[in-house]
């Protein structure tokens, strides 16, 4: 009953479809569709995707694709104007028609254009009149003409707008009742507005079978309107050649070809552009519906990146994650990681506090009897004897309070998990550590040298707007280390740290490339200053990117030093002014040591003395809970209010979407209360008087979204030659190498069920996931 | 002998209906909570416009009519512990009302007093008909009333929230 | 004059009933075993009833029956003061009573299980279990929706 009731609240249209000549209705879908089959594979053959314009032959279609700052700066001479309904609109040449119409503020349907991907003109939805032309034009596809007076709402307009609904509704399912896209369904809300107020059909509707296209993407192929987006996803953004049309006419398919995993740590935005049901999440399938839930506009913190995203929940319990518009970062897509490892946040949580017993079990206890024992325990050692790690998903303001509190015993021992080589300018000047370029900034820059990374696993977007820069600026991509696939062609010049030192030396031929680049880019990854000769080679990055800005004769404002961190809280915490690196603890093990998220596993029992107390706040019973004698129970990053820094330096904040589990407590929040036990109280209550402390030890932390400029390059360069390290001989290989790496690498992605699949997935094929047989 | 008191305060009231509808409109007229400082800031200076009554033309005439309305709840409350079978002897409601009463007692201010005096009223009026229930009364009381706390660490034990 | 005889009849034959009730108070008196035990059963059972005893069950309870009291009052238990190590005197419950006599108790056969012995069945208690409801024993059912946030389990220590 309900069915019936939502399917006709649904499709109010569905009535009865009367039958049109059955003829003409092959022959359309015939015309249409071949359209689409012709360009699926051009635009990674061509590379800078020209050759979708000649499908039309005679149209020169611009491309859609935001190219930044490298568009052409508009000067008003060769500006034309043309009509929007009568409105005049000034318009640069080669503007569609759809773009111009977009100008006025009006909207073309559409279902196959899609503004960050190439244009394919398939699915005719965006048919417009001009007026005194005979027939409709695909406004998408078509560019605008000088004078031209487009009728966006004319009779002739609508009609051909009804017509188009009418044969793409043909095959498609009236399952919306059931279809995870309800509510939020293009061809749903275009239909209710464009579509036709009856049916005119009576034929069987073509079936379609699914595809088993790994755990993160749903496929009902039935459902598919054959736009193509999701295949020039694949092929223009993700840079994976998994998708594909096979067929033609009405026989036209999406798929793999053979049944294989679409293997791209990009995947899951395939399911955002899909205009229909037809690609779906397979962890949300039969979950909620869109407008059930709750949205919170936050940011990602499983990578340094810190993709801007919201997180939708729906009675306390994080339904999915979605991403948010932000041109500088993520754009409109996130990674798989960030997107599918939610439900990392329901598993393995801590929530209750804990303490060990007599046996030395843990059992759980109530706040007053933890944090009176841990008082009770910091006041009794002091100085050297206290010290604290803190892990890669923790917050500015537990930092600053941590670092506050232990402050007041003496001592100073506050680590970060992750290395950062000290020895020259180190952590002193901002801009030694930081994406200096910033990650928007690679789409101007004409050569990119990438030394220790593998971006595409450790910041896939980043790795994404390198391959958009490659596609669209011909970006010429260097890489020393281990030969991955980055999903763009790059020359490799070995994994020999020897070639890093002949670069700086200036013998390599490279050095001769990198000397003619006009706006050089030199990107070292974290993962290599883990490296005992961290400093020696951040050493020698600093003089190939020095050199390189001296040579190219770029302002100084082009930055080309820059560091591509792994962890969301590095930044901040070297802001703050932690220590990077364990060593210090290693070296002076302290009798209490606080670890703070800290689930790296850097640290074990075996370097610290046997009496020594090991105190864990977190949020996930990880690698460092099971070291602790005493749990404190944080909150995850959708749980509070927290400022992360990103690579760039960028200051974001989470956002408080649900509350968290149990008796857990945002991580400032227990630092305070511990902090007024032992008889230190911090002097801040709220989370404004926090923010307002962080304004004082570091300013940038709190000018959210807001990148502060770091310009020391030359210093730090001078300081960097005082380094005398030896590089070790050992060859440059990132710790992600492969898509298996990728997936968990946190304690969040590591207690996620859907990442554990998709590990499985990746390593055994998609076929021994085993997904319940429903729909 | 209750009964009739009653009827006649009712009456009273209707009567005042006229009054109250002239009051609104002033009030609709944007002056309304700030009009206390206001009004006193006016007859500080001194300056220039009169200042319209509510209905007293001076502090005393409002005096008054703060003893008519309290006369009027000092002769309801045994009638509403009985109408509400209220767990409070008349003598605890009594001093309630005094309290409610004392509470505003700094007041000076002619025009805020008969705002207060009508808001005293218009409880009285939505007592006398039932037009509360027993626990609108009992509110006035504080019963159940949690106090929460202002000190940090108890809110951290309590809750999330702040 | 027929209407004296027939008031002296009558007084005559409220003087006998006053007997007759006399009679069943001293029986009542006697056959609790005196005024404490009266008090006793009083306090206990809030009656003072006494009939015939049909039987006796395995843990002493007893089972009673008056046909000159109404229907439905005419049968009674007088439940044991010790059963399966609990002190019963006070803390009586109705679910003391074994399925053998619920039967003839309540009235759904006139047959007790003393003349007419229980078919064994394996369903019936060997010994009886006292009702749990109310307290911490009680049967809960357990939840069918599934947990929102699984939390972690401290590894066991040897």
């Amino acid at each position: 009953m309900l069915l019936e009731i939502l399917l006709e609240q649904c499709w109010p249209s569905m009535g009865s479809w009367e039958r049109p000549s059955q003829l003409l209705q092959m022959c359309l879908l015939e015309r249409y569709q071949r359209a689409a089959s012709i360009m699926l594979r051009l635009p990674t053959v061509s590379r800078a995707l020209s050759g979708v314009a000649h499908i039309k032959g005679s149209v020169a279609v611009t491309i859609n694709v935001r190219t930044g700052a490298t568009a052409a700066p508009a000067t008003a001479s060769n500006q034309m104007e043309v009509f929007v309904d009568g409105k005049p609109v000034m318009v640069e040449p080669g503007t569609t028609v759809l773009q111009a119409c977009e100008k006025v503020g009006v909207q073309i349907p559409r279902f196959c254009y899609h503004e960050r991907l190439s244009v394919a003109g398939n699915c005719r939805m965006c048919l417009v009149e001009i007026e005194k032309s005979p027939k409709p034009v695909a406004a998408c596809a078509m560019p605008v003409m000088k004078g031209w007076n487009i009728l966006t709402d004319s009779e002739k307009t609508r009609k051909a707008r009804e017509g188009v609904m009418e044969f793409l509704l043909a095959n498609h399912p009236l399952d919306c009742p059931i279809c995870d896209q309800g509510g939020e369904c293009d061809l749903q809300d275009q239909s209710m507005q464009f579509g036709s107020d009856r049916s005119r059909f009576s034929e069987n509707k073509r079936a379609v079978e699914d595809k088993n296209i790994g755990p993160l993407i749903k496929t009902i192929m039935t459902r598919c309107i054959q736009c193509t987006r999701c295949v020039r996803f694949a092929s223009e953004i993700a840079g994976v050649e998994d998708l594909g049309t096979t067929g033609r006419g009405n026989d036209l398919q999406i798929g793999t070809y053979v049944e294989k995993m679409f293997m791209s740590e990009l995947s899951g935005n395939v399911i955002d552009i899909c205009p229909v049901g037809a690609l779906t999440s397979k962890p949300y399938a039969f979950t909620s519906r869109p407008w059930e839930t709750r949205k919170t506009e936050s940011i990602d913190v499983l990578d340094a990146v810190g993709s801007n995203i919201v997180v939708s929940t729906r009675g306390g319990e994080v339904m999915r994650i979605l991403p948010r518009l932000h041109e500088d970062i993520n754009e409109e897509w996130i990674s798989d990681k960030t997107r599918f490892a939610y439900d990392g946040l329901k598993r393995q949580r801590l929530t209750q506090p804990m303490v060990k017993d007599a046996s030395g079990q843990l059992v759980t206890t109530s706040w007053e009897d933890v944090l009176t024992r841990v008082a009770g325990v910091l006041q009794g050692a002091q100085g050297t004897n206290v010290a604290a790690i803190v892990g890669g998903m923790v917050d500015a303001e537990a930092l600053i309070a941590l670092k506050d509190l232990l402050n007041h015993f003496n001592t100073d021992n506050l680590c970060t998990e992750e290395i950062f080589p000290m020895a020259g300018a180190g952590s002193d000047l901002r801009s030694n550590y930081l994406l200096n370029s910033r990650i928007a900034g690679i789409e101007e820059a004409d050569l990119l040298l990438l030394v220790g990374t593998n971006p595409r696993y450790e910041a896939p977007l980043f790795n994404a707007r390198i391959r958009k820069s490659w596609l669209h600026n011909e970006l010429r991509v260097a890489l020393l280390g281990r030969k991955v696939d980055l999903t763009y062609t790059y020359d490799h010049l070995g994994e020999s740290t020897k070639v890093l030192q002949d670069i700086s030396a200036g013998t390599h031929p490279f050095s001769k490339v990198l000397a003619q680049a006009k706006r050089p880019v030199v990107v070292l990854g974290s993962a290599a200053l883990q490296r005992d000769d961290g400093a020696a080679i951040h050493a020698a990055v600093s003089t190939i990117a020095q050199n390189a800005r001296v040579s190219s004769g770029v302002g100084e404002s082009w930055k080309v030093l820059n560091v591509l961190h792994r962890v969301a809280s590095q930044v901040a915490a070297l802001d703050l002014g932690y220590k990077p690196g364990v060593e210090a603890i290693k070296k002076n093990p302290p009798k209490v040591l606080f670890l703070l998220g800290a689930d790296a596993g850097c640290i074990t029992r075996q370097d610290l003395p046997i009496d020594s107390f090991i105190i864990y706040q977190g949020h996930h019973g990880d690698v460092g809970a099971v070291l602790a004698d005493v749990i404190l129970p944080g909150a995850a990053y959708t749980e509070k209010c927290g400022t992360y820094v990103n690579t760039e330096g960028r200051a974001q904040q989470t956002r408080l979407a649900v509350t968290a589990p149990g008796l857990a407590r945002e991580d400032w929040k227990i630092i305070r209360a511990l902090s007024e036990l032992a008889g230190v109280t911090l002097p801040y209550d709220t989370i404004e008087e926090v923010r307002d402390r962080l304004a004082e030890v570091s300013p940038n932390l709190v000018r959210y979204d807001d990148v502060e400029e770091a310009n020391y390059f030359q210093q730090a360069n001078q300081l960097a030659k005082a380094v005398n390290q030896t590089v070790l001989t050992e060859p440059l290989v990132p710790p992600q190498l492969s898509v298996r790496d990728f997936y968990m690498t946190d304690p969040i992605s590591r207690a996620s069920q859907t990442m554990a699949k998709c590990v499985k997935a990746v390593t055994e094929g998609a076929h021994v996931i085993e997904e319940p047989a429903i729909c | 002998m209750e009964h009739t008191e009653n009827a006649s305060t009712y009456t009273r009231w209707q009567h005042d209906k006229i009054q109250r509808r002239i009051l609104i409109k002033i009030t609709s007229e944007g002056k309304g909570t700030d009009m206390a400082s206001s009004a006193a800031a006016r007859t500080a200076t001194g300056a220039g416009k009169v200042v319209k009554p509510i209905f007293s033309r001076d502090f005393d005439e409002a005096k008054r009519r703060v003893r008519d309305l309290y006369r009027a709840w000092y002769r309801e409350v045994p009638n509403t512990v009985t109408t509400f079978q209220l767990d409070i002897t008349a003598r605890q409601g009594r001093e309630k009302v005094r309290e409610m009463f004392d509470k505003n007692k700094h007041v000076t201010d002619p025009r805020v007093i008969d705002m207060l005096v009508i808001k005293g009223k218009m409880e009285l009026q939505e007592t006398i008909n039932v037009w509360k229930q027993k626990t609108h009364i009992m509110r006035y009381f504080h019963e159940t009333e949690v106090p929460r706390s202002a000190d940090f660490l108890s809110r951290f034990y309590v809750g999330h929230d702040p | 004059m027929l209407n004296s005889v027939r008031l002296q009849n009558q007084s005559w034959l409220k003087m006998a009933e006053y007997l007759q009730v006399f009679r069943r108070a001293l029986g009542q008196l006697r056959g609790h075993g005196g005024v404490k035990g009266l008090m006793v059963q009083l306090f206990r059972a809030n009656d003072v009833k006494t009939g015939a005893l049909i039987g006796v069950d395995k843990y002493g309870n007893k089972y009673f029956e008056d046909t000159r009291y109404f229907f439905g009052r005419h049968r009674w238990v007088i439940y044991t003061t010790q059963m399966n190590g609990k002190d019963t005197m006070w803390n009586v419950d109705g679910s003391m009573v074994p399925a053998e006599w619920h039967r003839w108790l309540h009235c759904m056969t006139d047959d007790p299980p003393t003349t007419h012995p229980p078919v064994p069945k394996k369903f019936l208690a060997e010994v009886h279990q006292f009702n749990v409801s109310g307290s911490s024993q009680a049967y809960v059912p357990y939840s069918t929706t599934s947990k929102k946030i699984h939390e972690w389990v401290p590894p066991r220590v040897q």
